[in-house]
């Protein structure tokens, strides 16, 4: 299972903050955004980076693992 | 003493922290600060509220980050960086940054680096609350 969070403006267009992905084998960060895209376009609109366990990631060939907890972010505002 | 990278819902104490930093080094002859404050009034509408979101583990690690890089750059003997969560009022504190050098120069030139860095990289976004409904704020350049 891969956890997926969202925060701020794109948790909203989602209308949850925390989604579980089944994971399947050589899984990429690309594969499960074109998945959440397709169910959330309105969010993914804002989408600007995405970050796996924590790290911001720019590689969105990178192969997932089961249990990485994923991330996808619109620009930050804060401060 | 609280950690010097943090992020909190209360309010924080400018006082305090500048305490906690001048306990650190007794060398240090220049100290700046810069305290974010939510305005009441944005693009043309009243705030009563804004309220804030983030990926709190992120956020801190990046913080954390942001302090040690700025304590390298500018040869900082101490630096400290609080941002709040949640809802907080018009005219309310959000954001305090200080740093402590051994001159002026260094230290001013890290809280101005400090906050401009922490408004890219900091993983935190804000909604502006306001009488004719909410709004997530769109980073300004």
């Amino acid at each position: 299972m891969i956890k997926v969070l969202f925060f701020g403006p794109v948790a909203e267009r989602v209308g949850n903050s925390e989604v579980a992905v089944d994971f399947s084998a050589g899984m990429r960060l690309q594969d499960l955004r074109a998945q959440l895209q397709a169910k959330y376009p309105a969010a993914f609109e804002l989408v600007c980076f995405a970050a796996v366990d924590g790290e911001q990631v720019q590689d969105m060939s990178l192969l997932l693992a089961e249990g990485n907890e994923v991330v996808f972010m619109s620009k930050f505002s804060g401060g | 003493m609280k950690d010097a990278v943090r992020i909190q819902q209360q309010d924080f104490s400018q006082d305090e922290e500048i305490v906690a930093l001048r306990a650190s080094s007794k060398r240090m002859g220049g100290i700046a600060t810069f305290i974010g404050c939510a305005r009441d009034f944005s693009e043309g509408r009243e705030v009563t509220q804004i309220s804030f979101d983030a990926y709190g583990s992120m956020a801190v690690a990046e913080m954390k980050r942001l302090r040690d890089e700025a304590i390298a750059k500018f040869g900082l003997l101490d630096a400290r960086i609080v941002h709040r969560i949640g809802v907080v009022g018009a005219g309310d504190q959000i954001v305090f940054i200080a740093a402590g050098a051994e001159h002026r120069a260094p230290a001013l030139q890290a809280c101005q680096w400090l906050i401009d860095e922490l408004k890219q990289r900091v993983p935190i976004w804000k909604k502006e609350i306001t009488p004719q409904g909410d709004a997530w704020v769109t980073p300004h350049p």
